[in-house]
C-alpha cells in the first residue's frame, strides 16, 4: 500500500519568474525563504511521487475540448512550453504511469470522470514552484489539471472530493510509494479584466484562516466571496483537493505576502 | 489564433507580418479592427482573459499597459 505524505500549496504567477529582477527586495527574500522552506517539507517527505494539482493555462487545451479535469498517466511529461520559462532546467519530468493509472481507475470506480492524457505539457503552473522550490531529487509527477481558468469550473464541494478521493486511491495502490499532493496557484489575483492587478488581502487571509476552520465554512466563504475577488482566485481550488486529500486536518501557513510587483497574494502552506 | 501565438515560430511571424497571419483566420472585420488597433477593451469582451494576456505578452505589450488599456485607459 501507498503512502500519503504530505500536502503543499504554492503560488504561481508567471511574473515570479519574468518579473523576478524587478520585484522590491523584501518581497524577494521572503518569496525566495518560502519557497525554499516548502521545498524542505516537500524533500523531508522522501516522496516517490508529486501530484501535482494546476490549471492548464492553455498549454494543452483549447475551447474546443477543456476538461474539469485531467490526468496525466504517461511515463513521461513534457516541461514548460512558455517561451519565458526556456530557463527552466527540465525539459522532460518523469511520471509515474502505473499509480496515475490507479488513480484514474479508483477515481471511475467511486464515480468521478475525469479526462486521462498519455502526455501533459506542465505549464508555470506546476513549473514555477517546482523551480523555485529547488528540490535537490524531483519525484515522479503525476499532473492532475483541474479547470479553474474558463467557466464552468468544478464546484468547490467537488474539488474538496476529489482531494479525499486522491487519499484513498493513494492508500489502495498496492505498491510501496510515499506520495504528496502540491497544489498550485491562487491566493487572490486578476488577470486580463478590469481589475488586473488587484490583490484582496483580506480575502486572502480570511482564507487562509478558515483552511484552519471547517471544511463547511471554508465552501460557504469561498462560494459567497470568490465571484468578486479576481479570477485568479479560482485556482484555490487546487488548495481544496490538497485540503480534501489531507482530511481537512493540518493546514499549517508557511507564508502569505501580497505582491504587487508580481500581481499576486502568494500564500504558500503544507499540510501536517 | 491567440492560442496558436502561444507558439514562438508564429509569434515572430505575427510580429513581423501581423496582417498576414490574421488572414489565415476566419474573423470578423470588427475583430480584425480591434487586432489592428490593439483593442483591449473589444478583444476582452470576447476572450479568455488568460489567452488574452499572453496574446497581449506575445505583441510585446508590457503588462502594466495591458493593465491600463483593459481600464479604458
Amino acid at each position: 500500500m501507498a503512502d500519503f505524505a504530505g500536502a503543499f500549496a504554492a503560488s504561481h504567477g508567471p511574473l515570479i519568474v519574468r518579473e523576478w529582477e524587478s520585484i522590491p527586495s523584501n518581497d524577494k527574500q521572503r518569496l525566495e525563504k518560502a519557497f525554499k522552506e516548502l521545498g524542505r517539507r516537500v524533500t523531508a517527505a522522501r516522496l516517490d511521487v508529486l501530484i501535482a494539482v494546476s490549471p492548464d493555462h492553455w498549454a494543452n487545451f483549447f475551447l474546443d475540448n477543456y476538461p474539469a479535469v485531467c490526468i496525466g498517466v504517461g511515463e513521461t511529461n513534457e516541461g514548460p512550453p512558455e517561451p519565458w520559462m526556456k530557463a527552466y532546467p527540465h525539459r522532460n519530468l518523469a511520471g509515474h504511469a502505473a499509480f496515475a493509472m490507479h488513480v484514474a481507475e479508483e477515481a471511475l470506480r467511486q464515480g468521478f470522470e475525469p479526462s486521462i492524457s498519455h502526455r501533459l505539457k506542465l505549464d508555470h503552473g506546476t513549473c514555477i514552484p517546482l523551480w523555485r522550490m529547488e528540490l535537490p531529487k524531483m519525484p515522479a509527477l503525476v499532473p492532475m489539471l483541474v479547470n479553474s481558468i474558463e467557466p464552468p469550473m468544478p464546484s468547490l464541494a467537488r474539488c474538496l472530493e476529489w482531494g479525499k478521493l486522491l487519499r484513498k486511491a493513494i492508500e489502495s495502490f498496492p505498491g510501496s510509494l510515499r506520495v504528496g499532493i502540491l497544489a498550485t496557484g491562487g491566493l487572490s489575483h486578476s488577470i486580463g479584466e478590469k481589475t488586473m492587478g488587484a490583490i484582496h488581502e483580506e480575502f486572502d487571509r480570511e482564507t487562509i484562516r478558515l483552511f484552519g476552520s471547517s471544511e463547511q465554512d471554508l465552501i460557504r466563504y469561498l462560494g459567497k466571496e470568490l465571484p468578486s475577488r479576481g479570477n485568479g482566485s479560482e485556482e484555490v481550488r487546487n488548495w481544496l483537493v490538497a485540503h480534501g486529500a489531507a482530511g481537512g486536518r493540518g493546514f499549517e501557513l508557511v507564508d502569505y505576502l501580497p505582491v504587487p510587483a508580481v500581481i499576486v497574494g502568494c500564500g504558500f502552506a503544507s499540510w501536517r | 489564433m491567440f492560442f496558436d501565438l502561444q507558439n514562438p515560430a508564429l509569434a515572430a511571424e505575427f510580429k513581423a507580418n501581423r496582417d498576414s497571419v490574421v488572414a489565415r483566420y476566419s474573423l470578423s472585420s470588427e475583430v480584425r479592427s480591434a487586432i489592428r488597433e490593439n483593442n483591449v477593451p473589444f478583444l476582452a469582451e470576447r476572450t479568455n482573459a488568460y489567452l488574452l494576456r499572453y496574446y497581449f505578452f506575445a505583441t510585446g505589450m508590457k503588462d502594466a499597459e495591458f493593465a491600463r488599456r483593459l481600464r479604458g485607459g
